[in-house]
């Protein structure tokens, strides 16, 4: 087990920097993932771990030992790639004896190691298949015993799920957690499915244009964004977002006025251009004489069993409001609403970033 | 001035062609010629427009090298509308196509026009060489004898007179034993740096160069004359079959083995063309070979040695020292028997033309020149002082045999050339050995044929034209 | 509907019939014809020879020829030579040009001109180098106090001559094949390996090679095939010489039908030549069929 430090880590192709100069610190036994849309840098910086792409600028440390110039086969990580990476011409059992090999293990150690890794992951009765005589859930955990075989400090997912079907998906996330419980394996994941990261996470880096957005744990980046950008990417249906002037200590949009919550109240100014968020969930239909903080007509309702997604307008506005399905109202029908506002984010419309007290 | 250039060639060469062929009395006809690209071709070719301007007829010749002509023949031969009306035929060819029919006979045209041909002139056996079964099958273009070349200059220099009386107890001179040859040739073996006529050699010096590439049969043109040189004969004529395995013929190959050892290192690759390049260049002390190629010896425009020494010429050694028949061949001109006949008449004149006394003579005044075969030329005096080889060409074809002209002549060529070959490449362990497996395998296909047959084709009657 | 099928089918033969014709010409009628003089004496130059039917007489002839055995050996030892060679330089051409280096896509472009050079060019350009008195090899060995070698005049040497023409020749053939399933190969299983420390040797050995496998079963024996037809470069470097050094199948074939003019015999061996290509791609089918990777 290792920890991993990435100090102004910088990877640059020519004269295009991918990856500008990221701090990151991964505890030992952490299970970490790096978040983020297609071509945000998450495989890029997980491949600079692994020692597959060589680190541009800044530093890298793996278990307190700067690893910019040290081999792959030498930095104690294994990896487990997107499309399994598998010797398509071995056998389960062939493919764990090749990682096994620089190892130069005795053969009864090799083979202990083998049937155990097998047994885990319950491929026992696959080790004389091929690659090609494998589902892809099996397929993915050879690719997973094949890293593990070899007892690494560190364990690199690059998106190991994406290739499964979505039942498969759930079925190996949750197996994929035990394992880190189990081992307690220092594991950095990369994935840009949030729903993965939500669940198998300790820390979630979220990233974009390689950047880090924001570090936290799931609970913090779902319910304290630090900007707009994690503000919507995390949680589905994302976070409506609706901007607003600050005018006699409300925020007023357009055909909306909400109070501004006691906590933001010193934090702004009046005339200032602000975006405040608020998630779908914490959006209540009103059907008494409440102070309504909107109205908005229903364009489209989406049943989804226990709720209903509801496709807002008010004015030049959409929202997205998410409702116990007993309540969902007809199509094209008047409704008034009511924003939560303990959830309410608001954003500097110009930055973009949380007005919020952050915790770093 | 050009007019009476033309005019004076056109005189001349309507001296040279009598009274047959007139002035536009060929029109309407083209002739092509197969032909080589040799001397006994490429001094003629430039000027066939003369013959147009003479007869009208266009006669259009395609040069081909040796190795792989008798193929384009042969197919032309068997395809039953010609588009060659002219074919160039070394002399072992005759038998094939003479018994196959592809070559029109000769005999009775030469006897017509024998005076004109100065028929009397030329050297008999040049013209017994293109006969078979007695009939005349084609007409020599050039004569050639096998005789040896050598450097007359490095013979005569008194320090490599001396050396190699000491060395061998007898004076240096053309041998005339194949026993002197090789010891030549080991005396002139001289490696770069080595002293060579008093001066310092700045490459390797060969003792001698002759053929040993098995391509187109080279080898066995240098190794025939030698067996002949030791009395061999082709065949025997109690049977007809292959007799190249006996005494003469082992001698033979014992001799070209022998010399190996003094031979430039790729002996194995030389073919006629190389050997003579390395007597043209004065990298060889004596090389046995054609007369045909013998010419660009005195030539400096067609070779170095006449610029750095001076070439000497000599009968072939023999075996015992004594005279032997030396072994001739004609390089000759025949008429495709399938051409019609109004072609037939204009190839007859264009023969004539190229191949008459007067052309001849032009040829060796012009001091390019080919292989003479006309007596008065070989004994002219004037030309024997620049072709000092003339007197061992007119010498040696005195008591002189035909070369072989058996039908299956391509399978001996092919046959012998690749067991030499494989004998002096040490593939083979005696020179018995091959000898014997050549023959058997000539036997083997002379033998579905009957005796009477067999003999036929090696006897050789008395050519009619002389009757 | 009936009339329209019918004038359909019609039209059909009427378009089909040039390329039946000319597969016929060219193809079908040659090799019928070569089939039926391989049964008779045909002596294409001595026409005073009878042409008969002979039976299996020229089949026999060859098959117990010493010298046809012996073209035999010498086809299959320049095969030996020349595809060993081609596959192992080939391979590692393709190793080298597949890396991703400066130059490369050049290089890979310039190693292919040799493959797109007449096999007659080809043994021409040795030809020169390997001159003994001029050529450039014994020129450049000059410098270095060496030769001058025979080269293709050696019976030590010729063989290994004309095996290394075609070798310059047809390397980049295999190269060329080779780098094409390399660049198809999929980059993560290498990487897991670099991840796991394998040595380059056993990643070469036990990752890319078994995975290539199929393709240079396929490139050898394309070129077996061919170099069992090898014909050009000898006939221009050696003509089967010294001796009968490089005499190989096609020589004899030649010989017999053209300058021996033995069209029955020189057809028969061509038969026998045929049967001896369609017995190697039947056993290469067998061992495709036994290869223990394909699922």
């Amino acid at each position: 087990m290792s920890s991993i430090e990435l100090k102004k880590v910088v990877k640059r192709y020519g004269a295009v920097d991918v990856v500008h100069g990221i701090d990151l610190e991964i505890a030992e036994g952490e299970f970490v993932v790096l978040l983020g849309p297609s071509g945000c840098g998450k495989t890029t910086t997980l491949r600079m771990i692994a020692g597959l792409e060589d680190v541009s600028d800044g530093e890298l440390s793996i278990g307190n030992q700067v690893v910019n110039a040290v081999a792959p086969k030498d930095r104690g990580v294994a990896m487990v790639f997107q499309n399994y990476a598998l010797y398509p011409h071995m056998t389960v059992r062939q493919n764990m004896e090749f990682a096994l090999r620089p190892l130069r293990l005795a053969r009864s150690e090799t083979d202990r190691r083998i049937n155990e890794t097998a047994v885990l992951l319950g491929l026992d009765e696959l080790l004389a298949r091929r690659p090609s005589q494998l589902s892809g859930g099996q397929r993915q955990r050879v690719a997973m015993a094949r890293a593990l075989v070899r007892t690494p400090d560190v364990f690199l997912f690059d998106e190991p799920l994406s290739n499964l079907d979505a039942k498969l998906r759930t079925q190996v996330r949750l197996e994929i957690g035990k394992l880190h419980k189990r081992l307690g394996t220092t594991i950095v994941y990369v994935t840009h499915d949030q729903v993965e990261a939500m669940t198998l996470a300790d820390k979630i880096v979220i990233m974009q244009d390689g950047h880090i957005e924001q570090t936290g744990s799931p609970q913090e980046v779902y319910t304290r964004p630090r900007n707009r950008f994690v503000a919507t990417f995390i949680g589905s249906p994302a976070m409506n977002i609706v901007p607003a002037t600050i005018s006699d200590g409300k925020l007023v949009g357009d055909h909306v006025s909400v109070e501004i919550p006691e906590r933001f109240k010193k934090r702004v100014q009046a005339g200032q251009k602000v975006e405040f968020g608020i998630r779908p969930t914490e959006i209540s239909l009103l059907d008494g004489a409440e102070q309504a903080t909107a109205t908005a007509r229903v364009e489209v309702t989406e049943y989804l069993g226990d709720e209903a997604l509801l496709d807002l307008r008010i004015g030049s506005q959409e929202l997205i409001a998410e409702v116990p399905a007993n309540q969902c109202p007809a199509e094209d029908a008047e409704v008034r609403l009511r924003f939560n506002p303990e959830a309410l984010h608001i954003f500097d419309a110009e930055t973009g970033m949380s007005l919020e007290n952050q915790a770093r | 001035m050009k007019h009476f250039k033309t005019l004076v060639v056109a005189g001349a060469v309507s001296l040279v062609c009598g009274g047959l062929a007139s002035a536009g009395e060929f029109d309407d006809v083209e002739l092509k010629m197969l032909a080589i690209g040799d001397t006994s071709v490429t001094r003629l070719a430039p000027i066939v427009g003369e013959f147009e301007e003479l007869t009208g007829a266009k006669v259009q010749i395609d040069q081909f090298p040796y190795p792989g002509l008798i193929d384009k023949i042969v197919i032309e031969a068997s395809a039953n509308t010609p588009s060659y009306q002219l074919m160039w035929v070394d002399s072992p060819w005759v038998g094939v196509l003479g018994e196959s029919g592809a070559l029109e006979d000769l005999t009775d045209l030469v006897k017509r026009d024998a005076a004109e041909i100065n028929l009397d002139d030329i050297v008999p056996i040049q013209l017994q060489e293109n006969t078979w079964q007695g009939r005349l099958l084609a007409f020599p273009a050039s004569g050639m004898i096998w005789h040896q070349n050598y450097r007359k200059d490095l013979y005569e220099h008194p320090d490599e007179q001396a050396a190699f009386k000491a060395k061998y107890g007898y004076d240096l001179a053309p041998a005339q034993t194949w026993d002197q040859y090789i010891d030549i040739a080991e005396f002139f073996t001289r490696k770069a740096g080595d002293t060579l006529a008093g001066e310092t050699l700045e490459k390797d010096f060969y003792g001698n160069a002759q053929a040993y590439s098995r391509v187109a049969g080279a080898i066995t043109h240098d190794f025939f004359p030698i067996m002949r040189s030791f009395g061999g004969q082709y065949w025997d004529p109690e049977t007809g079959l292959c007799a190249m395995d006996g005494e003469a013929a082992l001698a033979a190959a014992e001799v070209m083995k022998k010399l190996v050892a003094f031979n430039p290192p790729d002996y194995l690759g030389l073919m006629w063309d190389i050997r003579t390049g390395y007597m043209e260049r004065g990298e060889t002390a004596q090389s046995s070979y054609w007369s045909v190629r013998t010419v660009r010896l005195t030539n400096p425009d067609e070779a170095v040695l006449p610029t750095i020494g001076e070439a000497g010429y000599a009968p072939s050694p023999t075996g015992d020292g004594n005279a032997q028949p030396t072994m001739t061949g004609a390089l000759s001109f025949g008429i495709n028997s399938k051409a019609t006949e109004r072609e037939k008449e204009a190839a007859w004149a264009f023969i004539k033309w190229g191949t008459s006394r007067d052309m001849m003579r032009r040829f060796a005044n012009e001091g390019s020149g080919v292989s003479q075969f006309h007596k008065s030329i070989l004994s002219d005096a004037g030309l024997q002082e620049k072709y000092p080889y003339y007197q061992v060409l007119l010498d040696t074809q005195e008591n002189a045999q035909r070369r072989i002209f058996h039908p299956f002549y391509a399978d001996v060529e092919e046959v012998f050339g690749v067991e030499l070959n494989k004998y002096m490449a040490g593939e083979t362990e005696s020179a018995q050995e091959a000898l014997t497996n050549a023959c058997t395998k000539i036997n083997t296909r002379l033998k579905v044929f009957p005796q009477d047959m067999r003999l036929r084709w090696i006897a050789d009657p008395k050519a009619e034209i002389f009757n | 509907m009936a009339y329209i099928r019918k004038r359909n089918r019609k039209i059909f033969l009427i378009f089909m019939m040039p390329a039946v014709l000319v597969l016929f010409g060219t193809t079908i009628y040659p090799m019928l014809y070569a089939g039926y003089l391989s049964f008779r004496s045909y002596d294409l130059a001595k026409l005073f020879v009878p042409r008969v039917y002979v039976g299996w007489a020229n089949y026999r002839e060859i098959l117990s020829s010493s010298e046809f055995l012996h073209t035999l050996i010498v086809t299959f030892k320049l095969m030996a030579m020349t595809l060993s060679v081609q596959l192992v330089l080939g391979v590692g051409i393709a190793l080298l040009v597949t890396q991703r280096l400066p130059g490369m896509g050049v290089a890979r472009t310039l190693l292919l001109i040799p493959m797109m050079i007449s096999p007659v060019i080809v043994g021409l350009v040795w030809l020169f180098l390997y001159f003994p008195e001029l050529g450039y090899l014994n020129y450049f060995l000059s410098f270095l106090g060496l030769g001058p070698y025979a080269w293709i005049t050696s019976t030590d040497w010729a063989l290994w001559a004309i095996a290394i023409a075609d070798i310059w020749q047809w390397t980049p053939f295999v190269m060329m094949g080779t780098a094409a399933a390399l660049t198809n190969l999929s980059p993560e299983p290498f990487e897991a390996a670099k991840l796991d420390g394998n040595s380059p040797f056993d990643v070469f050995w036990r990752v890319t090679l078994p995975q290539i496998r199929p393709v240079l079963i396929s490139l050898m024996f394309l070129r077996a095939i061919d170099a069992f037809k090898i014909y050009d470069i000898i006939f221009v470097l050696t003509k089967g010489g010294p001796g009968d050094t490089t005499e190989v199948l096609s020589m004899f074939i030649y010989r017999q039908s053209f300058t021996f003019w033995r069209m029955g015999v020189g057809a028969a061996a061509s038969f026998v030549s045929l049967v001896i290509i369609v017995v190697l791609i039947t056993l290469f089918f067998k061992s495709l069929n036994r290869d223990p990777h394909q699922a």
